[in-house]
């Protein structure tokens, strides 16, 4: 059974069809101008996507994090283990990790020196993205230290390095650092190697997102911050990931609307191609209608060409959509793949409905027109 | 009963300020089985008759019965069916669809009706017309008799009462002409259909059963044969 078989029995495809194939480079740039619409549409709106799932990797850390230290108000200059464990019970399940800090000046054996700050913590694995080497959840000795650092210093895993007059072994590197304050010269130790400190200078709750982290906040505040009081001040981000979001979607908007106006050019241009046609073809259509086909079935033939035109320009221009989305996921998030993500993939589907939708709607008045034309009229030219 | 009947039919057309009067009180009738030819100098109205008997126009005053139904009041929509139950055209410059094959331009007419297949019946009359071997042509591959004969072919798909031609030969040679009017003929016989000729053709007159003469929009004799 051919194509034209099956076509026959719905023939106002048969005839659609037929149209389309009599004048090939008039349609082929009518579906042209549909593909150019889809593809500005539909990777416009996965480059938003795109860089929408880079920038929540990104900062994702960052806005689960709430970051707590001594306030104006505070007895003491730093935190107490008393204040970590009330902490440890408002932020339930969500890790809590008191750290020390200082800095020092390590030096190479060429002589050559580096300020370092210098962290002293247990669950190190939480705070920092370990990349070479282990990252300890308890960690009770050696050390971490930044991978630029260590490149400087010209030191390697296994290489001890001085703090207060003793000597750690260095476990793992540091690569950047989640969130802000990243890339700068760290060196991380065992709890111990600060215990000259009495007080915490800050704790970090890394809570699972940014409304947790918003409520952990908001918990800590209640229980030890009294009206105007500040004992602690805590910090976080979740307020700022929201307005990265709203940008975002502002961004992706804004993307989208510059993507529409390609695809309402193209359907001025499939309006003025269909328009052509059935005002080329008016005595023809006056022979269908003299011969007693219905308005409507004039009406369905010319409405199934512009759909035609829309499917065929949707599905080119989605089939290059997704190429162009697959380069852009590979420059911006490093994996052509991901572009099969629904919140990417969704836009070729868009693309492809709007084209369809925008085709038909060209297609509406050339139709009406060309099936309300009255027989005798349209007989006469 | 005549299957076609004019009474005192009215066609006037306004272009701008300017009125014509085309039809000035026509009374016209054909039955099945018989063929009538309608004469005339240019201009005097004869397509517009045709036209108003065809369904394709309706006419400002008088009444226009098909097998004896008053249809003059029918809606646009109305009209559309009994043209295609009940009336073939034909017409001086064929108006075969150029993308479809002899057997698809003779379909058109049924092809939306998906109640009835018309395929045999197309192949038969194409058969009958002298077309056996030409089915799968497009228009563009015949020569302009065998384009008319598929148009007649086309006019009798849906086993009309009634066919309406004009200038059927028009735009054809004298022999060839004279094959389509033969061809014509014996159909009438045939189908049984009343076949309604506009010609300036000298020839037709030998194949007519009545003549019907108008000038100015009056008819002004009828012939019989
Ligand atoms: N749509 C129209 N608008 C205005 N005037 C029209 C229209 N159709 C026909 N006429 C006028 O009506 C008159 C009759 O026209 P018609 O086409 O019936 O003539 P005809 O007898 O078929 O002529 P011919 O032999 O040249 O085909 C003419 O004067 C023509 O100008
Ligand atoms: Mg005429």
């Amino acid at each position: 059974m051919s194509v034209a078989d099956v076509l026959w029995r719905f023939p106002s495809a048969l005839m659609a069809w037929r149209n389309l194939g009599r004048n090939r480079v008039r349609t082929g740039l009518a579906a042209l101008g549909i593909v150019i619409g889809v593809i500005a549409i539909a990777s416009l709106g996965m480059a938003g996507a795109a860089i929408q799932q880079q920038a929540t990797t990104d900062l994702g850390g960052l806005a689960s994090e709430v970051t707590v230290s001594a306030g104006e108000d505070s007895e003491q200059d730093g935190l107490t283990d008393d204040q970590v464990a009330e902490m440890r019970a408002i932020a339930g399940d969500a890790p809590v990790v008191p750290q020390k800090s200082n800095a020092t000046r390590l030096t190479s054996r060429s002589g050559e020196e580096v300020f370092v700050s210098v962290t002293a913590v247990e669950q190190a694995n939480v705070l920092y993205n370990v990349t070479t080497g282990d990252s300890p959840d308890r960690l009770e000795s050696g050390a971490l230290i930044s991978a630029s650092t260590a490149e400087q210093l010209g030191l390697e895993i296994g290489d001890p390095v001085e703090y207060d007059g003793r000597l750690y072994r260095i476990r793992g590197l540091i690569g950047s650092s989640q969130g802000f304050g990243g890339g700068g010269n760290e060196l991380v130790l065992p709890l111990s190697a600060l215990s000259d400190q009495q007080y915490y200078d800050s704790v970090t709750i890394e809570a699972s997102d940014g409304d947790q982290a918003t409520a952990i906040s908001d918990g800590l505040e209640e229980r030890f911050n009294e009206g105007d009081e500040e004992v602690i001040s805590v910090t976080n981000f979740a307020g700022v990931q929201d307005n990265i979001d709203s940008f975002l979607n502002t961004l992706n908007l804004a993307l989208l609307g510059i993507g529409s106006i390609s695809l309402v050019v193209a359907s001025v241009a499939i309006l003025n191609v269909m328009l052509m046609s059935t005002i080329e073809r008016r005595g023809e259509i006056g022979v269908l209608r003299a011969v007693g086909i219905r308005r409507g079935e004039v009406l369905r033939m010319i409405l199934t060409e512009a759909a035609f035109l829309g499917v065929i320009g949707g599905f080119l221009g989605a089939l290059v959509s997704l190429g162009v989305g697959m380069l852009m996921f590979d420059l911006i998030a490093d994996d052509a793949l991901l572009v099969f993500g629904w919140s990417s993939f969704r836009y070729l589907f868009y693309g492809f409905g709007f084209a369809v939708f925008a085709s038909l709607l060209s297609g509406l008045y050339p139709a009406w027109k060309a099936a309300n034309d009255r027989p005798v009229d349209a007989l006469r030219g | 009963m005549n299957v076609i009947e004019l009474e005192d039919v009215v066609k006037r057309y306004r272009s701008g300020e300017e009125i014509i009067e085309a039809l000035k009180g026509v009374d016209f009738q054909a039955d099945r089985g018989e063929m009538v030819t309608v004469i005339g100098p240019s201009g005097s109205g004869k397509s517009t008759m045709l036209n108003i008997i065809g369904l394709l126009d309706t006419p400002t005053e008088g009444t226009v019965r098909l097998d004896g139904r008053n249809v003059t009041d029918f809606s646009e929509d109305e009209l559309t069916e009994e043209r295609r139950s009940g009336i073939g055209f034909v017409f001086q410059d064929f108006h075969l669809l150029p993308m479809l094959t002899a057997t698809e331009n003779v379909e058109l007419p049924s092809m939306w009706d998906t109640s009835v297949d018309r395929h045999d019946r197309a192949i038969d009359l194409l058969e009958r017309v002298g077309l056996g071997d030409r089915l799968e042509h497009t228009p563009k591959q015949l020569s302009g008799g065998q384009k008319q004969r598929v148009a007649i072919a086309r006019a009798l798909i849906n086993e009309p009462d009634i066919l309406l031609a004009d200038e059927p030969t028009g735009n054809l040679d004298q022999d060839t002409g004279e094959t389509i009017l033969e061809e014509l003929t014996r159909l009438k016989e045939e189908e049984d259909v009343a076949i309604v000729a506009v010609t300036h053709d000298e020839q037709m007159l030998q194949y007519t059963d009545s003549t019907v003469r108008i000038v100015d929009g009056v008819i002004q004799e009828v012939v019989p044969a």
